[in-house]
């Protein structure tokens, strides 16, 4: 086995176990971990989003090769930022099978205006490019929403009870139970979070079994997250006993022992040190 | 009586530390050595395998990958279950990612069921576009006007040059969409903007924490079935006839929920004798 397979089998030891110590209390392995994981994926994600979206899309789209030419203005200014970095602007232009389009200067502009707000006297630029991007996606979110969250769930769930092939009761079909277990659970649902009415009387009978209704939901919401954690933790073990192989140089077991000894000195000594007294300093 | 209301009592007040390492141990031994629980196919799954069955060979199926290395316990399962399905029934397969970690995700799963264990021609048999960012945008990119979205794949070749690609424009060329989703942008977003507005058919592979939230459309008929977290995987490979992680982690999946439904249960009880005996004195 590689060198480098080893010492990835380390590191993500490491950093599974700097974790999981958080269990035990705070403290400078989850710490480091907490921080790589931080900054390693803010650093990922940049380097993606720029290589998959602003290089190709982007700037291929206002300097293409397929329009290359060395005497106009516009592809000086391109060779011009060929010396900052070639492997962004390769010389002759980008080629991603674009053709040029100068729209394209509003999205770049406005991306430039929401990187302002790095410069305190310069950051009202970027509630230009913000304003767009919350306007863009409310705009294609309502049309999505409506159609699939309301129209949708509504034509999907209605039914007729007057329908004579509809079955009674059925755990996995449309059936006249189910239909009429939707209809009160929305209606009660709804009318709990009516607040323009004091709940008492009616209303208040009609909320409280909406209330019964939603902590299902969440029971129902609960388990399914208490399977996804333990299906993650799951993953993690098999990975952990994967990597205490003697193939890894038992990674697993080595690093949980230093671990342990680092923590229980730990434990250990500030046992031992007694508390401070704030009030007396 | 008293003495066990006691121990339930002692119990309820344990160091939730001590409920840690429980857990832990309880997953850790059905890992080490499987009980082989039976593993029966619910409804959904088995909609999900049903559709993929009743594609007419040679469909063109889009399989969009949105998940990253931290929910891989479940859906990565998912996604090599679809693709050994879409392989073993000569389907052509084109694979997108809304989330830029999905494109390793895809890239090991692509590796090991379309190039070790089917054989398949890229380019041919399927073809790798890769991550686009834009979420939502994205989407509605893939329903209106693909080439325009992805002028190159994965590996920078243009998508003109790859036979696959002749035909496809937009979302309606594909027979059928399958999204692996741990959140957002995912399963959700395309049936919002892909599978409701064109009426393609999808199915869904999702972590435990999202079925709530998209069981909705599957029983609207919104979506033809879905993968439930790790169960789930671990049905559709049941159904398969392969088993691979997620039938090896049920095991240890049960066992868990077993343990948390106990401390649940003894978390309760010494709850209501708190009460009982507060009142009482």
């Amino acid at each position: 086995m590689s060198m480098t397979v080893i010492l990835g089998a380390w590191i993500a030891v490491f950093l599974t176990l700097g974790i999981f110590s958080y269990l035990y209390k705070d403290n400078p392995f989850y710490k480091t971990a907490e921080h790589l994981f931080v900054g390693i994926s803010a650093g990922y994600w940049t380097s993606i989003f720029f290589w998959t979206q602003i290089q190709p899309n982007l700037f291929g789209r206002l300097w293409p090769s397929s329009e290359f030419s060395a005497e106009s203005l516009w592809y000086k200014v391109y060779n011009g930022l060929s010396f900052l970095s070639t492997s962004v602007f390769p010389s002759g232009g980008i080629d991603k099978g674009h053709d040029m389009h100068l729209s394209y200067l509003i999205p770049f502009a406005l991306g430039i205006m929401m990187l302002l707000s790095l410069i305190p006297k310069l950051n009202w630029f970027a509630r230009w490019g913000i304003a767009y991007t919350v306007g863009m996606a409310a705009g294609l979110r309502a049309y999505g929403y409506l159609n699939s969250n309301v129209l949708g769930q509504i034509k999907g769930t209605a039914a007729s009870f007057t329908d004579p092939n509809m079955p009674f009761f059925s755990l996995t079909s449309v059936s006249t139970f189910n239909s009429l277990v939707i209809l009160v659970g929305t209606i009660t649902g709804l009318l709990y979070f009516y607040f323009s009415k004091e709940h008492k009387g009616v209303l208040g009978k009609a909320s409280k079994v909406g209330i019964y209704f939603l902590m299902i939901s969440f029971g129902a919401s609960f388990g399914f997250a208490v399977m996804g954690r333990i299906s993650l933790l799951i993953g993690r073990f098999v990975d952990l006993i994967k990597y205490s192989a003697g193939d890894y140089n038992n990674a697993t077991l080595w690093v949980l022992v230093i671990m342990l000894i680092i923590l229980g000195y730990d434990a250990f000594k500030s046992r031992k040190t007694p508390p401070v007294n704030e009030e007396a300093v | 009586m008293k003495a066990l209301e006691d121990l339930i009592l002692k119990i309820g007040k344990v160091d939730r530390r001590w409920i840690f390492l429980v857990l832990a141990i309880a997953v850790f031994i059905p890992i080490i050595k499987p009980i082989g629980m039976p593993i029966r196919a619910t409804e959904t799954t088995k909609v999900v395998f049903n559709t993929i069955e009743n594609l007419p060979e040679n469909s063109k199926v889009l399989v969009s990958i949105e998940y990253s290395p931290s929910t891989k316990p479940e859906n990565h399962p998912m996604t090599i279950s679809i693709l050994r399905h879409l392989f073993r029934n000569n389907h052509k397969v084109f694979v997108t990612c809304l989330w830029p970690d999905g494109q390793f995700m895809a890239q090991d799963a692509l590796k090991q069921v379309a190039e070790e264990e089917f054989g398949k021609v890229y380019g041919e048999d399927y073809v790798f576009l890769g991550f686009r960012p834009g979420n939502e945008a994205v989407v509605k990119g893939i329903v209106s006007n693909i080439r325009k979205l992805y002028t190159v794949d994965v590996y920078q070749t243009k998508i003109d040059e790859i036979p696959l690609m002749d035909g496809i424009k937009n979302f309606k060329d594909f027979a059928f969409l399958f999204s692996c989703s741990a959140g957002y942008p995912g399963t959700v977003e395309w049936v919002q903007y892909a599978a409701d507005p064109t009426g393609v058919p999808m199915s869904s592979g999702v972590t435990s924490i999202q079925v709530n939230e998209v069981m909705p459309y599957v029983q609207s008929g919104q979506m033809k079935g879905v993968l439930a977290g790790m169960p789930g995987a671990a049905e559709y490979e049941a159904l398969m006839g392969q088993k691979g992680f997620a039938t090896s982690g049920m095991d240890a999946q049960s066992i868990a929920h077993l343990v948390i439904v106990l401390f649940i249960i003894l978390g309760n009880a010494a709850f209501f004798i708190e009460r009982k005996r507060s009142r009482k004195y």
